[in-house]
């Protein structure tokens, strides 16, 4: 079995002094956290060792000595090895540097031989094991201290976690946190190596920001307490209210961003690693948003641009109806050389033409109002771009009732008429549809119930074609909507849950995510054990996506296009906003 | 094959020296031929072929009905009566002929009869534009195929009710024809005759067949004349080949059928499939 100890790239040039860190059970390795120099009262060193133990829940002991030549110290060697005899142990660690190498030498001694040792030296047997060879890991604290290692395993009891040496060491690296705090400024009665000794890191803009936020925290959880409160109001829960709120992307906009809100406003400090990450993306994605917004309105609100919107869109809405007018009469002709029913064609177009005549007169009839009502809505930018974006869709929404209603009239004549034919094509086969047995069995029939059955079925085969070209043509029509529509949906889900944050650290601070590390080694002398360097391996950014992506309601499949072929074909309705709305956690 | 003393026992559950498709001489012993077939009498398959006979020629009637209403040769009101005045006619011999047989009553018939006419009579100016931008050829392939269908579907075996297939076919068809009639009026009286000729004969005739087997064969005679006279008035060398037509399908098949009795060879055996003779009827009550 080959022993490995990790030691920190700090300490390599520590004074000599003693090995604090801790031995991982079952694994055979060692992970070195700091040197506590010369000199030191070995009761104190203890002590420390006891309070900090009950901090973090970390196994530290003495590992061993950890001498390193100077001049005027050249006693000292034969110190750091007396000091085994006190401090308990069952494996002694002796790492030793010489002036000029840049390895060092390791020798284990197991308990009890100290006089086994000194015969050792005599050269008359080797007491030590020879099989057990020692493998030196340097790694690089902070980072490793900073990283987390992926797949993150949470609310696992570390006890019984999956017994890797490497998470492991990451653990306990990470855990040991507390043993960072003290540095050579300090003056308490142990001095110690490690990567903070020569000064903590702090920043003074964070802790003004961490003091801050609490109270700016509480107010924001009052506020959306109040806001949801309004919302939970009774009268805003009474069915079209409730229908109304729930098919306009804005209000279901609200509800994702009221969602969030509360997640990142709550005062209770996220310890976990995933729900930081959680927190911070929402946190940027939200500032990024309102960064966006509060753009678009400085773009916005400058040189009359709504005005000339508003002036711009009755023409166009007008330009619509009369492509749409013009579609209708040629589909009321012979449309492509069809063969249509004329009298059916002639009162499907009468009615369609006077569908739009009545909503070009609506358009009118707002016309004066649309300048303002643009003014004010122009306003919800400032809420954020996806809110602006969601108010847009549900303007074309709006905007283009009159295709949905048509879509919905022809679909649903289309879907009367397939449906009928199909029924009726039992009949004439003389079989029906058994609901029971959900299977097709054969039945005798009336003399009438046949002969008006196929008298239906030839008139309404006779008038299919009619009916499904109207149906094909607002279907074209509502698809174009439809897809405008998803693609405003797409850009408004991608702000709401695109990892702003983890990604962030991934391209700045690769080591933060780990995925794995890789080992190179540093040098392989005659002598002494191998020195490798650990160097942390950072997550793939596709990794990055999937792990921290916020979720919301397009994570979940929607139709398939064979479904939504398939819904077609039959004639139900397609909409871009039927999704799962109920997330399951 | 080991030959032994020991005799080969028709069962697989015994151990034997016999591999299990083994047959010894005794297998033809029990060949049969010809069980239970029933010698056909000439005279007998040619009054039953007389009923394909008469189907054929009631679609021969009706399209002879439908084009002279389409040329103007026959007002639609004339054909209307006539239709009415056949339908009291049948009805009343329906109800001289079945005495008590039969759910229905006098008020169901009636009922059924205005739901007919009041659907016809409601769907016909609609079925009068149903067609239009549809060709003429294609209609009338369409028909001719739908009453093609109705003659090789129709129950000739028991034609009471007929068969749904067929009933349909016929009245897919004669929608169709009616379709390109010149008038509202016109498609109504085509579909209230298609309903007598497809639907109401057959029934009829069903019930004369079982109950009066003296008048059928006559009755069937009746329909395939008018067939033949209704067809001459409109396409004389049609009406030649509907007669031959309907002396072969009558007289000159059941011939060949009779003829062929004599080469009928069945045979039977134990290697039948078993046929359960018991009657089970009392265990499914």
């Amino acid at each position: 079995m080959v022993l490995k100890i990790f030691f920190p790239q700090c300490c390599t040039t520590a004074d000599s002094g003693l090995l604090v860190g801790c031995w991982i059970p079952d694994q055979d390795s060692a992970v070195v956290l700091a040197v506590v120099h010369y000199p030191f009262i070995p009761g104190q060193v203890k002590r420390y060792l006891t309070e900090i133990r009950s901090q973090t829940d970390v196994d530290l002991t003495v590992l061993g000595s950890w001498s390193m030549p100077k001049e005027g110290q050249e006693g000292m060697d034969s110190f750091l090895k007396d000091l085994s005899t006190i401090f308990p142990h069952s494996r002694w660690l002796q790492l030793s540097r010489e002036i000029g190498k840049r390895g060092f030498t390791c020798q284990v001694v197991r308990k009890g031989g100290m006089f086994l040792k000194e015969q050792a030296k005599e050269g008359e047997g080797s007491v030590r094991d020879e099989n057990e060879k020692v493998i030196i890991v340097h790694y690089d604290q902070r980072k490793v201290m900073l990283s987390q290692l992926h797949p993150v395993q949470e609310g696992v009891s570390h006890s019984k976690m999956e017994q890797s040496a490497l998470r492991a060491v990451f653990h306990t690296v990470a855990q040991s946190h507390p043993l960072f705090f003290i540095d050579k400024y300090d003056d308490g009665p142990l001095k110690l190596t490690h990567w903070q000794s020569e000064g903590r890191e702090a920043s003074i803009i964070a802790e003004l920001v961490k003091q801050g936020s609490v109270p700016v925290c509480k107010l924001l959880t009052w506020m959306l307490s109040l806001w949801s409160w309004l919302g939970s109001i009774r009268l805003l829960n009474v069915p079209p209210v409730r229908f109304i709120s729930s098919k306009l992307s804005t209000c279901v906009q609200l509800g994702y961003r009221t969602e969030h809100l509360q997640t990142v406003s709550s005062t209770r400090k996220a310890t976990e690693h995933m729900e930081f990450m959680r927190k911070a993306n929402i946190f940027v994605s939200f500032l990024l948003d309102m960064a966006l917004g509060l753009l678009l309105i400085a773009w916005l609100y400058r040189e009359n641009r709504i005005g000339k919107l508003a002036s711009t869109l009755v023409p166009v809405a007008d330009h619509v109806a009369k492509e749409l007018r013009e579609l209708l009469e040629w589909l009321m002709g012979a449309p492509a050389g069809l063969k249509m029913n004329r009298a059916l064609d002639q009162v499907l177009g009468r009615f369609f033409i006077y569908h739009i005549h009545l909503w070009i007169s609506y358009i009118h009839l707002m016309s004066p109002f649309i300048e303002m009502i643009l003014w004010y809505v122009g306003l919800s930018a400032c809420l954020g771009l996806t809110f602006a974006l969601s108010v847009l869709s549900d303007m074309v929404a709006l905007l283009t009732f009159h295709i949905y209603c048509f879509y919905v009239y022809g679909a649903r004549l289309y879907c009367l008429k397939i449906y009928g034919l199909s029924s009726l094509w039992r009949l004439f086969r003389g079989k029906k549809w058994n609901v029971l047995r959900q299977r097709v069995d054969s039945c005798s029939y009336d003399m009438d119930q046949l002969f008006i059955g196929t008298l239906l079925f030839t008139i309404l085969l006779f008038l299919l074609p009619t009916t499904a070209l109207y149906y094909l043509v607002f279907t074209l029509l509502r698809l174009v909507v439809v897809l405008f529509q998803g693609l405003i949906h797409l850009a408004v889900d991608l702000l709401n849950s695109f990892p702003l944050f983890a990604m962030g650290l991934r391209v700045c601070r690769p080591y933060r995510l780990a995925e794995g590390v890789k080992f190179r080694v540093l040098c392989e002398e005659e002598g002494t054990p191998l020195h490798l360097m650990m160097e942390i391996n950072p997550i793939k950014v596709s990794a990055v996506l999937q792990y921290y992506r916020t979720p919301t309601y397009s994570c979940y499949p929607r139709d398939s296009w064979m479904a939504l072929c398939k819904k077609l074909f039959v004639g139900e309705l397609i909409y871009p906003w039927k999704h799962k709305t109920t997330k399951t956690d | 094959p080991p030959c032994g003393p020991v005799e080969n026992k028709k069962v697989l559950y015994g151990r034997q020296p016999y591999p299990d498709n083994y047959v010894d001489r005794r297998f033809l012993a029990e060949l049969r031929r010809n069980v239970g077939v029933q010698q056909l009498r000439y005279w007998s398959v040619a009054r039953e072929a007389g009923l394909v006979g008469q189907q054929v020629s009631c679609v021969a009637v009706f399209v002879a009905l439908w084009s002279s209403l389409d040329g103007g040769a026959l007002p639609p009101a004339a054909l209307l009566w006539g239709g009415l005045l056949a339908a009291l006619l049948g009805y009343g011999l329906h109800g001289a002929l079945g005495g008590g047989t039969g759910g229905r009553t006098r008020w169901a018939d009636l009922q059924s009869a205005a739901i007919f006419l009041a659907f016809t009579f409601g769907f016909s100016p609609v079925l009068k534009t149903l067609t239009e931008s549809v060709s003429t050829d294609t209609v009338y392939a369409m028909s001719a195929l739908m009453l093609l269908a109705h003659l090789l579907f129709f129950p000739y075996a028991r034609p009471s009710p007929p068969g749904s297939l067929s009933l349909n076919a016929a009245l897919f068809g004669s929608v169709c024809l009616a379709s390109r009639l010149p008038g509202a009026l016109h498609a109504f009286a085509m579909l209230t005759w298609a309903l007598l000729l497809f639907a109401l004969w057959p029934c009829l005739l069903q019930r004369l067949r079982d109950r009066a087997p003296r008048a059928f064969p006559w009755a069937a005679a009746l329909v395939s004349l008018a067939g033949v006279g209704g067809l001459s008035g409109l396409w004389p060398g049609g009406s030649v080949l509907l007669l031959l037509t309907l002396l072969a399908l009558t007289l000159a098949c059941p011939l060949l059928l009779v003829r062929l009795q004599r080469h009928k060879d069945n045979i039977h055996g134990p290697w039948d499939e078993a046929e359960i003779r018991e009657d089970l009827s009392r265990f499914l009550d």
